[in-house]
């Protein structure tokens, strides 16, 4: 159902990006009869993909619409190989331990091609990664190649002079997509090289959807309606982890993304709660927050929702007890190792909180593992990890990394072989917008307003969960 | 050897005697160095350090500011602290009762050597060594209030109303952390206790049997008395176990949820390594060692009235 449907959104992906400046997907793609260089196009702003060969529909000078070459990165030149490594060896830091067998493989290739040249992964998970890592890395000579969150923790990494300047970098400017590069900028400077492409959206079983014959929301009413459904038919409707915070706070994005007219209005209603100038209780907020309360009284969430662990929500999933895993495109490899025939029985689809199907976001997309140079490291290191940067962004090793990982990569040239990939790639048709998730810079706020979502779900009242949550709030700011 | 000795050797010279308690100084020293060196370096620097950092308004990286006191005083109106606090004592005191209720229990039924309380020790004695976060991955897992087994066979039974949001439960959660700190160190203490025990003169327990004490009368007035020395020890023990129980609680709840399994520890760490407040940090942990001082001494008092 969705797989028929991607096609058409492959197409639209430039289109969407350009016009709503939210991120652009990077899809493989050849090209179909007819669209070549300077023939003839119907639909304005179409694409062929993300390859530094694909062509977009756009008008040509005599105002018709024809197929053009598409400037995804920020250069003219074609994506550049890999620099060239000196002796000697380096950490690489990340939180991600599901992608060490893959990291091992790429590290050993790119030691093959630069001998004397060693890599070491050093990994946490990811709470400890976002605690401790900047502190613990920051004087450590050898922690070249670094990655961070989006939001708080890149926010840290560059106001504390952590991050090697990467603008002038040949192949920040030519290997990648350049409206992916925005969590990776500050001050105008580009000092992180988002990696990965995630989409912070329910995943669905496709299989479930189709036996039930049921149509995915598309607005606020029909996942209530979906929610009484799916309970009717024994099912949990959505495999909502509530003792996890990390993941259940992955709904507060679509909660978030059309609660303001604009984003400027959103990222500043969010920065009066982030530095304590607001309330939660505020009306903004209370009208959201109460619609955790309308999905929680139709049925959407397990039973005791709020001691839900996150094994165990990935299990109501793969084991098609719940058909919506309310988190995102990055827990699908999980899922997939779980139950290895949930492979190409996955889809994902936007969680719209409001009753206008044309509403400003319909998907949530985020850009993250931001890779960046330690600038404390050593000289010969740092250029060790430059060259590895390099290989990283280059189309083979971020393809292979992209299809093994199950990630979406902001890199050009990549082919994405993976079925779920492929069917994660309607959600690119949405109108997305980056994660607001990650506008809240103070964690501990973060945490306690989310703290006081959980609740609401667990049974509180909204009013005295979001009375609570601003009073932990307050000993945060 | 002091220098009076020395000197007080027969046709031994002023001067090289001097020398040698020179030298034997110098080794002295040198011996304690190492120690010293280490004590300094690994704990008095970084306490007052602390107490540095805990004056200002450091955030881990940028330059700290002298505010003086106000970390305290933000302390004193922190709604959250205060529940961590409370939460603390609560969870120090569940531990402390049934922890040392259980492991005096356990080695009274297990004092005598045979096959089959041997056997007994050690698998009561095995979650002690098992790691502390594999220990808590176990336990939430057991805990998992829909598809864990505790509550799939409470409900099996028909004891629906006693399978509970295990974990989710701002009521109960710190109560199910304890009962796995209990579990998790019951064995241990429970050796500690045997040790004790066999300690013991027979001729106390054979000299009641011949008073004609009942078990129980053995008990309250033989075994508990004599254990109390021990008893002082494994309290002491549990109750610094327990205020180090970081692994655990940060690895089933993360101190949630809603802050209500935070502890002390858990909210220290947070408060430095996710908030970045390393001055307000700093400040708790003062008041944690000030806490633990006091109770410590405390104990000590009672320990001395006992004894």
């Amino acid at each position: 159902m969705i797989v028929s449907k991607s096609a058409k959104a492959f197409r639209l992906l430039i289109a969407g990006a350009l016009a709503a400046s939210v991120t652009v997907l990077p899809i493989s793609g050849g090209f179909a009869a007819g669209e070549a260089l300077g023939a003839k196009c119907t639909n304005e702003g179409e694409s062929t993909g993300t390859f530094s060969t694909s062509l977009v529909c756009a008008k040509n000078s005599a105002g018709r619409l024809v197929w053009t070459k598409v400037k995804l990165s920020s250069s003219n030149l074609g994506p550049m190989s890999a620099l060239r490594a000196p002796r000697g060896s380096i950490e690489f830091w990340h939180w991600r331990a599901e992608d060490k067998a893959w990291f091992d493989k790429i590290i050993a290739d790119f030691e093959a091609l630069n001998p004397g040249v060693k890599i070491s992964q050093v990994i946490s998970n990811s709470v400890d990664y976002q605690a401790t890592a900047i502190q613990k890395s920051r004087t450590n000579k050898k922690a070249a190649l670094f990655t961070t969150f989006r939001g708080a923790q890149f926010n840290t990494a560059a106001t504390t002079d952590f991050y090697a300047d990467l603008t002038n970098e040949q192949f920040a400017k030519r290997n990648v997509i350049k409206s992916m590069m925005g969590a990776g900028q500050y001050n105008g400077k580009q000092l992180g090289i988002p990696y990965q492409s995630l989409f912070n959206n329910p995943i669905y079983n496709i299989e479930i959807f189709k036996k039930e014959g049921w149509k995915l929301p598309k607005k606020f009413s029909e996942w209530i309606s979906y929610c009484k459904t799916a309970k009717a038919a024994g099912y949990t409707p959505m495999a909502w982890m509530g003792g996890f915070r990390a993941q259940a706070g992955q709904i507060i994005n679509s909660a978030l993304m059309n609660t303001a007219s604009t984003d400027a209005l959103l990222a500043s209603r969010v920065a009066a709660i982030d530095t304590g100038k607001e309330a939660i209780t505020t009306a903004w907020f209370k009208e959201m927050a109460e619609k955790y309360a309308d999905l929680r009284d139709a049925g959407c969430f397990p039973a005791n929702p709020t001691g839900v662990t996150e094994a165990a929500g990935n299990a109501l999933f793969a084991t098609g007890k719940a058909p919506i895993l309310p988190t995102g495109s990055f827990s699908m490899g999980g899922i997939v190792t779980l139950e290895p025939k949930m492979s190409g029985n996955m889809g994902i689809t936007g969680m719209n909180w409001t009753e206008d199907v044309n509403a400003r976001y319909t998907g949530i997309t985020n850009n993250t593992f931001i890779l960046g140079i330690n600038k404390n490291a050593g000289r010969t290191e740092q250029k060790i990890a430059r060259a590895f940067l390099s290989y990283l962004l280059t189309g083979p090793v971020a393809t292979y990394y992209a299809n093994s990982s199950k990630q979406h990569v902001t890199v050009l040239d990549v082919s994405y072989t993976d079925v779920n990939l492929r069917n994660t790639s309607s959600i690119m048709s949405e109108r997305l917008i980056l994660a607001p998730r990650f506008l809240f810079l103070n964690i501990g706020v973060r945490d306690a307003l989310e703290d006081a979502l959980i609740a609401i779900v667990g049974g509180t009242s909204v009013d005295k969960a979001l009375t609570d949550g601003a009073a932990v709030i307050k000993t945060k700011v | 050897m002091s220098r009076t000795e020395t000197g007080a050797r027969k046709g031994a010279s002023p001067r090289p005697k001097n020398k040698l308690a020179r030298a034997n100084d110098r080794v002295l020293i040198l011996m304690a160095l190492p120690a010293v060196l280490i004590y300094a370096f690994f704990y008095l620097y970084p306490t007052i350090n602390n107490l540095r950092y805990s004056l200002t308004n450091w955030d881990g990286f940028k330059e700290a500011e002298f505010i003086g006191i106000s970390n305290f005083e933000r302390m004193n109106n922190d709604g959250v602290f205060t529940k961590t606090l409370g939460n603390n004592i609560e969870f120090t005191l569940l531990v402390v009762i049934f922890q040392t209720a259980l492991s005096l229990l356990f080695a009274i039924f297990l004092l005598k050597n045979s096959r089959t309380t041997t056997f007994l020790r050690t698998l009561y004695f095995f979650p002690t060594i098992i790691s502390s976060v594999s220990v808590a991955m176990v336990w939430q897992f057991l805990y998992e209030p829909n598809l864990g087994p505790l509550n799939v066979f409470l409900n099996s039974i028909g004891l629906d109303f006693l399978a509970l949001n295990w974990l989710g439960s701002e009521t109960v959660t710190l109560r199910a952390i304890a009962f796995t700190q209990v579990w998790f160190h019951t064995g241990q203490m429970m050796v500690v206790y045997i040790a004790g025990l066999q300690q013991i003169p027979a001729e106390l327990y054979e000299a009641a049997e011949v008073d004609g004490a009942s078990r129980w009368q053995q008990f309250k007035s033989v075994t508990w008395p004599m254990a109390l020395p021990t008893t002082a020890v494994v309290m002491a023990y549990t109750t610094i176990q327990s205020f180090r129980a970081f692994d655990l609680v940060f690895a089933m709840t993360g101190g949630g949820p809603n802050n209500s399994s935070s502890i002390l520890v858990t909210m220290i760490y947070l408060t430095a390594f996710n908030e970045f407040r390393f001055g307000y940090a700093a400040a708790q942990s003062i008041f944690l060692i000030i806490f633990i001082l006091a109770l410590t001494a405390l104990q000590r008092r009672i320990l001395r009235t006992k004894y």
